[in-house]
């Protein structure tokens, strides 16, 4: 048990070790792919519009002066609002952004499931119900006439 | 299975309400187009924070007077153009009951406020970083100049570049008049 949760630990630093550091230490690159340009919404890198030009600049300088990602972001996000941001963030209200589709699948393969079960069920049944005649006992009469049939055939 | 059904309508419903949301929103692009056209029509909602103070201007609070919408941003090589023209017609209607807004949009405040400055900006600058008027205007590039009219209606014309004296006298004197 111990073991489990020490390889859980290192997992979990080992996922958020590159993140900490992308944060303190970011690219222009990373960012430039990150951040959307408000006059003609694709990423930076691929923007050549004048406001891009000027917002790679001050990605560039504020990146020199040791900011981390997060305050890079937070900054242009006071001037341009959150559609800068190329993907939402993960806390407050823009955390909708990721649980709705995350939880759109769960109840889709909750339906899907809740579907295959009753679906298995009711063919259970149905084999059950298809079987029920032939393990029931002939009547006496029928019986005696099935013979009847038979013994006529084979003569 | 009926609260499955229920919740599948209600997930239908919420989905063509969001459509229907977001056309509504994307209607205000007639404005312009509408304005071109030669019609007059209720100038959209407009409260933004000004540039260089606290507080808000509302379009809305202008009621009574002319009001000259001018879009632009620091960057925006037709708005350097146009900004003496802005400026000298400003400075003469200002006494005459007519009002200047220059919206500035997609644009640092920092650069703003070098351009307000090395343009010696006559009239309020309010703010709009995110852009988020354009689409309630119509507004397809900058700059762009509309006229508002006393009962708060949008008049032709509407500048679709660097605006000339002669173009925002003219638009003035017709909101004026309507």
């Amino acid at each position: 048990m111990r073991l489990v949760a020490v390889a859980a630990a290192v997992a979990l630093f080992a996922a958020a070790a590159p993140a900490l550091a992308s944060d303190r230490h970011p690219t222009q690159g990373e960012l430039e792919r990150e951040l959307v340009c408000p006059t003609c919404h694709t990423t930076l890198d691929e923007s050549d519009a004048p406001i891009a030009r000027q917002m790679k600049a001050e990605i560039r300088r504020r990146i020199a002066q040791g900011a981390t990602k997060s305050q890079i972001e937070q900054e242009l996000v006071d001037e341009f609002g959150p559609s800068v941001l190329g993907v939402p963030r993960k806390h407050g209200f823009d955390l909708l952004a990721w649980a709705l589709p995350l939880g759109g699948v769960g109840v889709a393969a909750a339906g899907l499931a809740f579907g295959a079960w009753r679906w298995s069920r009711a063919r259970d049944v149905g084999d059950t119900v298809s079987q029920a005649p032939s393990a029931a006992p002939l009547d006496p009469e029928l019986d005696r006439r099935v013979d009847e049939e038979l013994a006529r055939f084979d003569a | 299975m009926r609260l499955l059904r229920l919740l599948a309508v209600a997930v239908v419903v919420a989905l063509l309400g969001l459509l229907v949301w977001d056309m509504a929103q994307a209607d205000g692009s007639k404005v312009a187009k509408k304005v071109d056209q030669g019609q007059v029509v209720a100038a959209p909602k407009l409260v933004l924070p000004y540039h260089d103070r606290d507080g808000s201007f509302d379009l809305a609070a202008q009621r009574g007077k002319v009001v000259v919408v001018n879009f632009w941003a620091s960057w925006c090589q037709g708005c350097k153009k146009e900004a003496g023209a802005l400026n000298a017609a400003a400075r003469y209607w200002r006494d005459k009951g007519v009002v200047f807004l220059g919206v500035d949009v997609n644009d640092f405040r920092s650069a703003a406020s070098r351009f307000v400055d090395r343009h010696d900006v006559a009239y309020t600058i309010v703010r709009d970083g995110p852009g988020s008027t354009l689409g309630k205007w119509g507004v397809t590039g900058l700059p762009e100049t509309f006229f508002v009219d006393r009962k708060g209606r949008v008049v032709p014309p509407h500048v679709l570049a660097a605006a000339t004296r002669e173009q925002l006298d003219e638009g003035i004197r017709r909101a004026r008049r309507s």
